[in-house]
């Protein structure tokens, strides 16, 4: 019974370390950070075509990413993509109201993201604000689909 | 001519008869919350279990993350993708490898001795005598020994991920010559705390429970002789991989399937 | 007679797989005095032990232990119970991970909530006891055959139990040893006032000691009586067993077809 003290404080250390690494998995390998937790300014933006956006994707402006698609559903009115997505309300309150969105594609065949660029007008968009100005996927099919009809003309 | 069916309808009713008396064994061990007193026993037992498998877990962490950069760099470098290499190290150990491999580590190390120790003591009368004491041994044997083995598999598990992503980072990074920053990046922005990480998290806890029932079940339900032992202890390491494997499949199906 | 019985086995059954080990055994055990159970090996005494303790279930029968059905009771109950009874295992079945000391208190901090020094107290009476008051901080792996089973007779009766069952207790003893496990179970007997059961086939030290002796054999009782009047028996089976013949009623040949038909038959069947 002598070596149950050091016995305990072994299992303390395993345990502590234990969550030590399950933080270091939040912070350094998730990328989630304390400030960005305050992601409650709600955007919505209707696209034509999301190609391969999914719910979770990023959300960037000049590359950096504010946040993220939270929901994605058929607006039933224009029969369009509608997204959702909830970004850091500091940035938020910066977009103007003529804002536009458009999805893109990292690399080559990379996973696809909205990215937000915002424009010139004085108004500012509010949490719940529809983004008017949007960007569709470009699908490759498409643009192939184009680049033929144009080399046949 | 009607004997390789009864041999059949013998083995099928024995094994559900293991089952069941398997769960009842479960129950009765994890019905009853330790006490204050059980909190020491508890301890005791996550340093056997949890603590001395350290070792072998951080090497093999180290080694199959080192492993993953490695390939996946001769691989992603080939489309001029090398710097998702962060993203490929991450999601394949905190998904997959960390959590079966960990398990399988587990069964060998700590699931082989749960099963000797416990077999031992049933084959020196120690359980018996303990019983004519009047101490249940489910709940003093057993039960500390299940609780730590659910504990530290995910402990365990955590440990195998930041080492292997550590080992990813010194093979792509200090070797390969991958920017560290977009290594960190591309890991950060395709990895989700919740989807990932804590699934990783629970199906480790899943393992662990379904590993440390075997090796005490079998401990406990063996023939008390030295053979029996040997036996026991080769059953526990072979069906605890096997269960670890198998509920990986169904574990993944439902987590990131989509249907 | 009724009211000091402390163990009443009625009509009991039991079958290990298909083999029958009891069939129809009647047994009563006074309280107060040393009963010993006798039989050749493999007729099932230890088995008899673990039927009164209830970590068996008999197939047919009764078994009470101070008026109360063992069989019948709860799981907490039946905990309740062993609470006072101690048995001393053939191997002794000391904890291999607790000191001498260590395993002589274990009763007392699971039972009971005395304060350190009135355990260290206990222990230390009980070791002293058994002469080994000096060997307290040993590990059971330390500790020779013989002292196993003092340090594992210690623990047995660290409770002050009403019934003590002794599985064997003579087994591999040098005749020193045997000698003082002897004089320890008749000691614990008259100055406790113990009941004590002695599962044995060590003839000359069991009779020594018993108050009465059961003999089992083919799963019923063969004879009983004081050990006087089982040294005196007329039954050839009895006095074949008390005397140690090799062969005789009960027979030294496993049962088997006839030595010459198995010879003959070699070259057919291993």
């Amino acid at each position: 019974m002598k070596r149950s003290g050091t016995l305990e404080a072994g299992v303390g250390a395993f345990v502590l370390a234990g969550l030590l690494g399950l933080i270091f998995l939040g912070l350094q390998v998730s990328g989630m950070s304390f400030g960005q937790t305050d992601r409650n300014f709600t955007l919505y933006a209707n696209f034509s075509n999301i190609g391969g956006l999914q719910e979770r994707s990023r959300v960037t402006m000049s590359g950096v990413t504010v946040g993220r698609v939270t929901d994605i559903s058929l607006d039933p009115k224009w029969l369009d993509a509608r997204v959702t997505m909830q970004i850091d309300s500091d940035v938020g309150k910066q977009l103007s109201q003529d804002s536009s969105a458009a999805i893109l594609t990292s690399g080559l065949l990379g996973e696809q993201y909205i990215g937000l660029t915002t424009g010139g007008a004085p108004e500012m968009l509010k949490s719940g604000d529809t983004i008017r100005d949007t960007q569709s996927a470009l699908v490759l099919e498409h643009l192939i689909q184009q680049f033929v009809s144009n080399m046949s003309k | 001519m009607m004997s390789p069916l009864i041999a059949l309808g013998r083995r099928a009713l024995d094994l559900l008869e293991a089952l069941g008396r398997s769960a009842i064994f479960l129950v009765q061990s994890l019905c009853c919350l330790p006490r204050l007193q059980g909190f020491r026993l508890w301890a005791r037992q996550m340093y056997f279990v949890g603590v001395l498998s350290l070792p072998i877990i951080v090497v093999s962490g180290l080694f199959i993350g080192m492993v993953i950069a490695l390939q996946g760099y001769l691989v992603l470098s080939g489309f001029g993708a090398d710097e998702a290499l962060g993203q490929m190290v991450a999601l394949s150990l905190l998904r997959e490898l960390a959590p079966v491999v960990s398990a399988l580590l587990f069964a060998g190390r700590a699931g082989s001795a749960l099963t000797a120790e416990i077999g031992l003591m049933k084959a020196t009368e120690q359980l018996s005598s303990m019983e004519m004491i009047g101490v249940d041994p489910l709940r003093r044997v057993i039960a500390p020994r299940l609780w730590a083995g659910f504990v530290s598999m995910p402990i365990l598990t955590v440990f195998f991920s930041v080492i292997g992503i550590m080992g990813g980072y010194l093979v792509g990074v200090d070797w390969l010559g991958v920017d560290a920053g977009s290594f960190w990046g591309n890991m950060q922005n395709s990895v989700a705390f919740f989807d990932d990480v804590l699934n990783g998290m629970a199906k480790s806890v899943v393992f662990g429970l379904v590993v440390t029932w075997i090796a005490v079940f079998q401990g406990y339900d063996l023939v008390p002789t030295s053979e029996g032992i040997s036996r026991a202890t080769t059953r526990t390491v072979v069906f605890g991989s096997l269960a670890v494997l198998g509920l990986d499949f169904i574990l993944t199906a439902m987590m990131f399937g989509d249907f | 007679m009724a009211d000091s019985t402390l163990v009443e086995v009625d009509n009991l059954h039991f079958l290990r797989g298909e083999r029958p080990i009891f069939s129809g055994v009647d047994l009563a055990i006074p309280k107060g005095r040393i009963t010993a159970i006798m039989g050749p090996s493999g007729t099932g005494k230890t088995t008899l032990l673990k039927l009164i303790a209830g970590q068996l279930t008999p197939d047919e029968g009764r078994i009470r232990v101070a008026g109360e059905d063992v069989h019948r009771l709860s799981r907490q109950a039946l905990f309740r119970m062993r609470r006072r009874m101690g048995m001393l295992f053939q191997s002794g079945a000391l904890f291999s991970d607790l000191s001498v000391f260590e395993n002589v208190a274990f009763p007392l901090r699971v039972h009971t909530e005395l304060p350190e020094q009135m355990i260290r107290d206990v222990v230390l009476i009980k070791l002293q006891a058994v002469g080994l008051r000096g060997a307290r901080h040993l590990m059971p792996s330390e500790l020779s055959g013989g002292m196993t089973r003092r340090v594992a007779l210690a623990r047995a009766v660290a409770l002050d139990p009403d019934l003590i069952m002794y599985d064997e207790p003579f087994v591999g003893q040098d005749p020193i040893s045997m000698g003082v496990l002897v004089t320890l179970i008749r000691s614990l007997n008259s100055a406790f006032n113990m009941t004590a059961i002695i599962v044995s086939h060590d003839i000359k030290e069991t009779l020594s000691i018993a108050d009465h002796v059961y003999v089992i054999a083919d799963g019923r009782v063969m004879a009983s009586g004081s050990p006087s009047s089982l040294r005196d028996s007329e039954d050839p089976r009895v006095s074949q067993f008390i005397r140690g013949k090799p062969d005789g009623p009960v027979p030294f040949h496993y049962p088997s077809e006839s030595f010459a038909d198995d010879i003959f038959a070699a070259s057919e069947t291993p």
